[in-house]
């Protein structure tokens, strides 16, 4: 019965259209700057990504007894509000974990979840070096490609072009290198 | 004709993609190469540059998350 109705779902054009393929870029962008809209005109905030991690990362110091009071990064008024307020009631945090839940829903219903293998340890190094990396960039750029290259060129910043400028030089030279490695 | 097989499971992209014009490189024409993978963007960016290059090309799912891609070299 069940797999009578999975194969039926299966075979319905609007499922592989709607849920089974990929959507055309075009159908992507046109989303993502209607709700990048409604996330401003709803927080008050552009859209960012990273610098809820650094939240987490305080929260985290903070849930083992430890202090941020000191840095440098979290002394604004701003930062500290964020802080105070809480995990659950940070609009940044409760997006991306959304982002996350998203993300699984889709490739679920599309039935293409997968745990993958790692391959080799070169994949393991490359993954935490490239991940330690974007983080600590993304923070001292005050911005990751969303925060501040996207939402920023949505909002007729000049900041997000130079951005844009130095992030394909480094997509550039990260490819080369990957290429280099992994090859 | 000969037929060969492309490991790229747990690869992200481009890997796969690099990994998939290095191999065409030295089959001849006519020769089929499959390339397994388990990254959805390599299922768009491979089949979209080997339709480019003018290749036949024919996407299978294997399984959950899983596909094949076959790629006939046509020149």
């Amino acid at each position: 019965m069940l797999k009578k109705l999975s194969d039926a779902i299966g075979k319905n054009d609007y499922y592989k259209i709607w849920l089974k393929d990929a959507w055309p870029y075009v159908t992507g962008a046109v989303l993502l700057s209607v709700f990048q809209i409604g996330t401003l005109a709803v927080t008050g905030n552009p859209w960012g990504v990273s610098a809820a991690f650094a939240n987490w990362g305080a929260w985290i110091i903070e849930a083992f007894g430890g202090s941020v009071e000191k840095w440098y990064y979290f002394s604004s008024d701003g930062a500290i509000a964020v802080l105070e307020r809480g995990f659950l009631r940070d609009p940044a945090t409760v997006r991306n974990l959304g982002l996350i839940a998203g993300a699984l829903f889709s490739v679920l219903i599309a039935s293409a979840f997968k745990i993958k293998k790692i391959k080799t340890k070169k994949q393991v190094v490359a993954a935490i070096l490239g991940g330690l990396l974007m983080g600590y960039g993304a923070r001292i750029g005050f911005g990751c490609n969303i925060g501040a290259l996207y939402s920023a060129i949505g909002a007729f910043s000049l900041s997000g072009w130079v951005f844009a400028v130095f992030i394909f030089a480094g997509a550039i030279i990260g490819s080369k290198l990957l290429v280099k490695v992994f090859m | 004709m000969q037929e060969q097989t492309l490991d790229c499971l747990g690869e992200a992209c481009p890997v796969p993609l690099v990994k998939t014009q290095k191999a065409l490189e030295d089959l001849a024409v006519g020769d089929v190469l499959i390339v397994q993978i388990d990254h959805s963007c390599a299922m768009k960016n491979v089949p979209e540059w080997a339709r480019e290059a003018g290749h036949n090309v024919e996407i299978e799912e294997v399984d959950d998350g899983e596909w094949e891609i076959v790629i006939e070299k046509a020149k």
